[in-house]
C-alpha cells in the first residue's frame, strides 16, 4: 500500500504541468461559457435540460473528456517511457499491477475533477436543475474512468501515444461509431452516454444501453485496459 | 551470472554468446562505446530480456522475480533522474518501492555515503550532472543491495569525486558485495584495482585481473603519427633501435610508425629527436586508443 500511494503521488506530481492545466482549465472555460449562453436563450425547464444534456454530449463527452484523458493519461507512464526514468520503478520488486493502477489513478483523479466539475456545472447552468447536474457528474466520472485506463495503455504502446490517441477519438469515437450499429457497442462514449440518457430521460443518439450496463462497461474496460498495461509492463524492455 | 547470452535488436546483434560469472567484489566491465556494455547490464538487472542465454543474478532472473531485483542496486546510463523531487525525495522513494523499514534513514544515510545533504531542497533537475550521478548511486545504494550494478557511474563527476566514488565502490566489494561498474576509460578502470572483463563488438574479449589485461594491451601493435622537422632522419634511427616494427614517412615532417613496444617508444623518440638536435612536434596515436585495443583482444591478438 505504501508504495503503491508513493508511486501515485510521484505520478501525480509528474503530470501536473502548468500547460495541461491551462488546456484542461481553458476547455472547462469554454464549456461554461457556452452553458451561460444557452441559459439566457431559453425558458421552458424541460428544453432547458435537454440543451444542458446536449452540451455536454456533444462538448463534454464527445470531445472534452477524451482529449483531456489523452493528455494526461497518456503521458503518465509514456513520458517516464520517453525520458526513460520509468527503469527507476521498474527494476524495484514491485508487483507491475501497482505501477499500472498508480498511473491510473494518478492521470484520473486530475482528470476527473478538471472534466467532471466544469461539466456538472455547465449542465446545471444550462438546465437549472441539480439532478441533471448529478447525472452529468456520474457520467463524465465514468467516461474519464474508461478513457484514463485506455490512454494509460496507449502513452506504454505507442511512442506518439497523442496522435494515435486523436486518431482513435475522430476516427473511431467520432466517426466509424456514430454511424451506429456494431461499432456504436465498440464505442466507450455511448455507455456514459447511456447513463446521463436514462437519469435524465432525454433522448441521445447511440445511447441505448441500460443504466447498468452502461455504468458496469466503462469500469470493466478500465479494469482490462488496466491489466493489460500491468502486462505490458512485465514484458517490456526497459531503457 | 551470465550463460550463453546474447541480444539482437532486429539485424543487430549487441551482445553474442557471452557466459560469465562475476564474484563477489569489484569487477570492472570494460569496453569503448557500443561494446554492448549497457546492453549486458541490462539484462543482468532484468530490463532488456536475453535473445538467447539465460541471466541468473542474486539468486534468481531479475526478469521475472521480483525477490532478486530486490537484491540488486543498479545505476543506470541514462541522466535523467524525477527531475522535479528533491534528492531526498527521490531517493526515499527507492527505499519505499524495495520495501525498506525506514525509508528516511535509509535515504539519507545512502546519501551520506554519496557525501550529498540531504537538506537540499531544490529539485534535482535543476543540479549538476555529477550531483545527479551521485543521487542515481544513493538511490541504487538504498536498500544494501547484495549485487551493484554501476552503468558508468563516474560520467560527470569531478576528479575528486571520482576518487569519493571509487574508494566507496571497493569499500563496498571490501564488504563482501559484488560490484559491477562498467567504463569506457581504461585509467579508470586501473584506479578499481580489480578484476577486468573487457567487451567489445558485443562479444567478451578478454577477463582477467588488470594488470593481466594491460600487459596484454600494452604488447599490441599502435600506430602512431609522429611530426618533427626531419621526419625521415628521426623514423631511420627508430626503426634502428628495435621498438618500431614498421614506418612509413609521409611527408618531410611527418612519419607513420608502428610500435609493439609503446613504452620503449616512448623513451626512443625522446632521445632520438635530442641526439640529431630535431625539434619534435606532435606525437599522436592513429588508432583510438581503446577501440584498437579491443580490436587486438578481438581477434585474440593476431
Amino acid at each position: 500500500m505504501t508504495a503503491l500511494l508513493a508511486l501515485y503521488r510521484l505520478l501525480l506530481r509528474q503530470q501536473v504541468t502548468v500547460g495541461r492545466l491551462a488546456l484542461v482549465g481553458g476547455f472547462g472555460i469554454l464549456v461554461l461559457a457556452i452553458a451561460l449562453g444557452i441559459n439566457r436563450q431559453v425558458s421552458d425547464q424541460q428544453q432547458a435540460i435537454a440543451d444542458g444534456v446536449s452540451l455536454v454530449t456533444a462538448l463534454g463527452i464527445g470531445l472534452m473528456v477524451p482529449i483531456v484523458s489523452l493528455v494526461l493519461s497518456s503521458s503518465t507512464l509514456g513520458e517516464l517511457i520517453e525520458d526513460e526514468t520509468i527503469v527507476y520503478l521498474w527494476h524495484r520488486p514491485l508487483a507491475r499491477w501497482k505501477l499500472a493502477v498508480a498511473a491510473w489513478l494518478a492521470s484520473a483523479s486530475v482528470a476527473i475533477p478538471l472534466t467532471t466539475l466544469p461539466l456538472a456545472l455547465a449542465g446545471f447552468i444550462a438546465s437549472r436543475d441539480a439532478s441533471t447536474a448529478a447525472a452529468i457528474a456520474l457520467a463524465t466520472g465514468l467516461a474519464s474512468l474508461a478513457y484514463g485506463a485506455l490512454f494509460v495503455l496507449l502513452g506504454l504502446l505507442f511512442r506518439r501515444a497523442l496522435i494515435w490517441g486523436l486518431i482513435y477519438l475522430f476516427i473511431w469515437e467520432l466517426f466509424v461509431a456514430n454511424v451506429g450499429g456494431g461499432s456504436a457497442q465498440l464505442s466507450i462514449r455511448t455507455y456514459p452516454l447511456s447513463v446521463l440518457a436514462r437519469l435524465t430521460n432525454v433522448d441521445i443518439r447511440l445511447a441505448d444501453h441500460s443504466l447498468p450496463t452502461g455504468v458496469i462497461v466503462p469500469i470493466v474496460v478500465a479494469l482490462i485496459a488496466v491489466g493489460l498495461t500491468a502486462w505490458r509492463l512485465d514484458k517490456i524492455d526497459v531503457a | 551470472m551470465a550463460t550463453d547470452v546474447s541480444k539482437s535488436f532486429g539485424p543487430l546483434v549487441a551482445v553474442s554468446n557471452i557466459t560469465l560469472a562475476i564474484q563477489p567484489g569489484v569487477t570492472a566491465l570494460l569496453g569503448p562505446n557500443g561494446a554492448g556494455k549497457s546492453t549486458l547490464l541490462r539484462m543482468l538487472s532484468g530490463q532488456a530480456a536475453p535473445t538467447s542465454g539465460t541471466v541468473w543474478v542474486a539468486g534468481g532472473d531479475p526478469r521475472t522475480d521480483p525477490q532478486a531485483r530486490g537484491r540488486i542496486g543498479l545505476v543506470p546510463q541514462q541522466d535523467g533522474v524525477f527531475e522535479r523531487e528533491n534528492l531526498l525525495a527521490v531517493v526515499r522513494l527507492g527505499a519505499i518501492l524495495s520495501n525498506v523499514d525506514d525509508p528516511d534513514r535509509a535515504a539519507r544515510a545512502a546519501l551520506d555515503m554519496v557525501q550529498l545533504d540531504p537538506g537540499i531542497e531544490r529539485p534535482v533537475g535543476a543540479f549538476s550532472k555529477g550531483m545527479r550521478q551521485r543521487v542515481k548511486i544513493a538511490a541504487a545504494l538504498v536498500h544494501q543491495p547484495n549485487v551493484l550494478l554501476l552503468d558508468e557511474p563516474l560520467n560527470g563527476l569531478d576528479p575528486k569525486q571520482r576518487k569519493q566514488m571509487i574508494v566507496l565502490f571497493q569499500s563496498l566489494g571490501q564488504q563482501g558485495r559484488t560490484v559491477l561498474v562498467s567504463s569506457h576509460v581504461l585509467e579508470e578502470v586501473e584506479r578499481f584495482g580489480s578484476r577486468v572483463v573487457v567487451m567489445a563488438n558485443g562479444r567478451l574479449a578478454a577477463q582477467g585481473d588488470y594488470h593481466g589485461i594491460r600487459r596484454l594491451m600494452e604488447n599490441q601493435p599502435l600506430r602512431v603519427r609522429v611530426e618533427c622537422a626531419d621526419a625521415r632522419a628521426v623514423a631511420g634511427a627508430l626503426v634502428a633501435g628495435g621498438s618500431v616494427v614498421g614506418c612509413r614517412v609521409t611527408t618531410a615532417t611527418q612519419a607513420e610508425i608502428v610500435t609493439d613496444n609503446i613504452r620503449q617508444f616512448r623513451r626512443d623518440i625522446a632521445r632520438v629527436c635530442q641526439e640529431r638536435h630535431v625539434r619534435l612536434e606532435e606525437v599522436m596515436p592513429l588508432d583510438d586508443d581503446l577501440e584498437s585495443v579491443f580490436r587486438y583482444l578481438v581477434g585474440g591478438g593476431q
